[in-house]
């Protein structure tokens, strides 16, 4: 496999690796109730934040099973950081990955984390050969829910209190996609061709 | 949640008890065929392989920590035979959930076997076990298992295509399961009527 090619430019976004410099900006939408509501592993104040900063500051890159790669969407307009989106790889035998996205809801409902899953699933599938990707949402994130079936992700699995979450009965809901169906975009394609892997 | 049933578990016409080491002849019986092993994680045994198993599932009986499983024999009252195996798993202790499974030999399908035994299972599991939750899973070409879920009014949760590799392949598998306050409502239902 041939390294990584970073930052990714999307239509309207740059997708890189977070800095040590974004610890403000990543403030300003991860300790948003509304964010923190849905995701797997909390960060709930201020004193958390260097931590998770430090976490996915070290997700470069895919060396190993259980290995994550988190990207800052960062607006080439501004140079505004809006959200993260992560590829998680789960299983190396059956080639399976995770994505995770967060985005800040001041900037939601205007195709941006759909246009950064976009990306990081063609690198899933081109650039690691992933077999099959899954994202799960809690069935109340009703945004989430509609952008996975939006990119064309098929609801698998629709779990009901099969664990506890936040310290309640959960709900829910695996998506997934394989690589013979993942349809690039056209946006993607207009994008310079990506080193072959060999 | 520690989970020490008495034994034997009492349905209709079966019979649910703990494994003792008499009994390698009979799983053997079918634990030997390729058509009871094409689903199931294990391969077709020897009957060596059998022995080992039933030398460990002497122990099975009992939950009290995550993973731990009861695998029993299910037996005709009638007639003593063996005529297959159930599991309980306990898969989460702070979720309370828990996976049954089942194989039966060829030799006895059709009588309505299976249903009782987990039937009886899932009594156990809600009951005494005082589980939230029970799952079930199998390979989507086994009809019969799944048709089994679905008697039991358990609910498809999962179809998982090609999530894993199953003896080679890509497989793609169902989830069926049940909560506590549906299986207990039913069982009003069912008595009510």
């Amino acid at each position: 496999m041939t390294n990584l090619s970073l930052p990714i430019h999307t239509e309207r976004l740059i997708l890189r690796t977070f800095e040590r410099s974004d610890s403000n900006a990543l403030a300003s939408y991860h300790l948003l109730p509304t964010v923190q509501r849905y995701v797997f592993s909390r960060t709930r104040d201020q004193s958390d934040l260097p931590g998770a900063l430090n976490i996915l500051r070290g997700h470069v890159s895919l060396q190993r099973p259980g290995d994550t790669l988190s990207l800052a969407m960062v607006r080439q307009q501004d140079k505004e950081l809006i959200g993260h989106v992560s590829l998680h790889w789960s299983d190396a035998t059956a080639g399976q990955g995770e994505v995770r996205f967060v985005i800040n809801p001041a900037y939601s409902g205007q195709g941006y984390a759909g246009e950064a899953i976009g990306a990081l699933l063609d690198l899933a599938f081109d650039h690691y050969r992933i077999h099959r990707i899954f994202a799960r949402c809690d069935g109340r994130n009703h945004h989430s829910i509609k952008l996975l079936q939006q990119i064309g992700m098929r609801l698998e699995a629709h779990y009901r209190e099969h664990a506890l979450f936040q310290g309640e009965w959960d709900e829910e809901l695996h998506f997934a996609i394989l690589d013979r169906e993942w349809q690039r975009s056209h946006k993607v394609r207009d994008l310079p061709p990506r080193h072959r892997v060999a | 949640m520690p989970l020490h049933p008495d034994y034997p578990l009492r349905g209709e016409r079966l019979l649910l008890r703990p494994f003792t080491r008499g009994d390698v002849d009979a799983v053997y019986a079918y634990r030997r065929r390729e058509d009871v092993a094409r689903y199931l994680f294990d391969v077709a045994l020897s009957r060596e392989e059998c022995a080992l198993a039933i030398q460990q599932r002497i122990g099975q009986t009992a939950l009290e920590r995550e993973e731990d499983k009861i695998i029993l024999a299910v037996e005709l009252q009638q007639t003593g035979a063996l005529v297959g195996e159930v599991t309980l798993i306990l898969r989460s202790l702070d979720a309370r959930q828990g996976e049954i499974g089942w194989i039966f030999s060829p030799d006895y399908h059709g009588h309505g076997y299976a249903t009782e035994a987990a039937r009886i299972l899932l009594d156990l599991a809600f009951g005494p076990g005082d589980m939230h939750r029970v799952m079930a899973r199998c390979d989507v070409r086994n009809d019969s298992s799944w048709r089994l879920m679905e008697r039991l009014q358990m609910r498809r949760e999962a179809h998982f295509r090609e999530h894993a590799i199953f003896k080679g392949e890509w497989d793609q598998e169902y989830i069926y399961a049940i909560l506590r306050r549906e299986w207990l409502g039913r069982s009003a239902a069912m008595a009510g009527q």
